[in-house]
């Protein structure tokens, strides 16, 4: 399909198919459409050209809307209400029952400020918030666009795992810039570049162009001087992971204390370049 | 100028329901912006794309906001035909007909029209511009929308005193055509995607 918007046409030649519940990460420099992608998705946007299904029934039509949860990378929620209110909302809008957002204030751990009003609240707890409505009754397929932006790493963790507990039997479309996240949450990506679909595999079967490792040695080791250092670790570039056992072989002989070994590069950063 | 024209219409009292009568729907105006801004808001901060995302029209969207603003309408009119009403008798004045008539003949008929009116020039202005917070949106200058119809209307019947009725009707009818041919055409001037936040 196609797909934009009234002078600017964004996805170009755009197919895929997805069946398995999983994370699907959508990575690409921004203005590459991910954004667009998931409109399209969620039938905001219509397609230029080609068509967009869901279990075979066009994107847009109630019955797809209905399977589907969308979270922009705004907040979405409406000015002068408390928390509990946003919540009662969108419980509103999406059919769910008073239950249910009370137990999202605790899922979310949202509940200690369920009484401010939403203007009051750091930009992570706003996020929360707006993250909490996607809890509010499942769905079938979740487009999550940038979920974890300006959480602490702690939310965001929970969060994370929160959707990995979904994705077991949903279809999570995830989009980050942030590439160990992705690597934590996805098993596979969609790597958009300029619009169009440039990968679509298991995050396993991708390899990094150069393969690095760090070293962190118990104590300093003349055999680690010709090595370069970032931070704490000695750089070593090896033909891929199958080279590190011999590798590890190599630094016990010359007697390196290895306190510490971990692949430094990730192959999602060669998608960005 | 007001009490002459009051006078064109016979209502008489004190000067305040007088000019409290014919002034009331320029005041009015102020009611049509809470409906535009609570849209401009609603779309800034991704809460019309979300709607849109889970069904809920650009339609709906619209007539949301233009009964955001006729509720503040009926809120003002009720607040100023109630102190005015109270003034009236308090002065010792008997209730005629003439006022109840230009009520509903001019006062009520014509805030509802020029809110109705500037809410729909207001959303559709809003939603075909670059998202803008606050007075820099269309917003703005809204209110200067919502008081020419009337202005117009009032200028006119104020020269032409003898027609004042007939002028001031055929103004609120005009503004009740153009309404209506604007909230027919909601599906072209306002599509989805105007809806979505910046980004």
């Amino acid at each position: 399909m196609e797909s934009g918007y009234r002078n600017k046409p964004v996805l170009h030649d755009f197919s895929f198919t997805i069946h398995e519940p999983s994370v699907y990460v959508v990575l690409g420099p921004n203005g590459a459409g991910k954004t667009t992608l998931f409109r399209t998705i969620a039938g905001i946007l219509r397609p230029t050209s080609g068509e967009v299904l869901i279990d075979g029934m066009p994107a847009g039509q109630q019955t797809s809307r209905d399977q589907l949860h969308y979270l922009s990378h705004m907040d979405g929620i409406p000015d002068g209400l408390t928390v509990r209110e946003s919540l009662d909302y969108y419980a509103r809008v999406e059919r769910a029952t008073s239950a249910d957002v009370e137990r999202v204030l605790d899922q979310l751990q949202i509940r200690e400020f369920s009484g401010t009003f939403i203007s009051r609240l750091s930009a992570g707890q706003r996020k929360r918030v707006s993250v909490a409505r996607i809890f509010l009754r499942e769905r079938k397929i979740y487009l999550l666009d940038e979920p974890t932006i300006s959480l602490d790493p702690k939310v965001a963790r929970e969060i994370r795992s929160l959707i990995l507990e979904l994705s077991r039997d949903k279809i999570v479309l995830y989009s980050s810039h942030n590439l160990f996240e992705a690597r934590e949450i996805g098993r596979y990506v969609l790597a958009i570049r300029s619009g169009e679909l440039a990968l679509f595999d298991r995050i396993e079967n991708l390899r990094s162009s150069r393969y690095v490792v760090g070293v962190r040695a118990l104590e300093p080791s003349d055999a680690l001087s010709e090595f370069a250092r970032e931070g704490d670790y000695y750089l070593r570039e090896l033909p891929g992971p199958e080279a590190v056992p011999a590798f590890l072989r190599e630094l016990e002989s010359r007697g390196v204390k290895i306190r510490e070994l971990r692949e430094m590069g990730n192959p999602l950063e060669d998608l960005f370049t | 100028m007001v009490v002459f024209y009051s006078a064109a219409f016979g209502l008489g009292g004190p000067l305040f329901v007088s000019i409290g009568t014919v002034v009331l729907p320029i005041f009015a105006v102020s009611g049509g912006i809470g409906g535009c801004l609570v849209f401009s808001n609603d779309r800034l901060k991704g809460v019309l794309e979300y709607l849109v995302a889970y069904g809920v029209s650009p339609r709906r969207l619209l007539f949301n906001a233009l009964a955001v603003g006729l509720i503040q309408v009926t809120l003002i009119l009720g607040a100023g035909v109630a102190a005015g009403l109270t003034t009236y008798l308090l002065s010792g004045y008997q209730l005629t007909v003439r006022l109840p008539e230009v009520l509903l003949v001019y006062t009520f008929p014509m805030s509802y029209l020029t809110v109705s009116l500037m809410t729909t020039i207001g959303v559709f202005w809003t939603a075909l511009s670059s998202p803008r917070a606050g007075l820099n949106s269309p917003i703005g200058v809204l209110p200067m929308i919502g008081v020419l119809p009337t202005g117009a209307a009032l200028i006119l019947a104020l020269t032409l005193g003898r027609y004042a009725s007939q002028i001031l009707l055929g103004a609120e009818l005009v503004i009740f055509v153009i309404v209506l041919s604007l909230l027919s055409r909601t599906d072209r001037l306002m599509p989805t995607e105007r809806l979505l936040s910046p980004g």
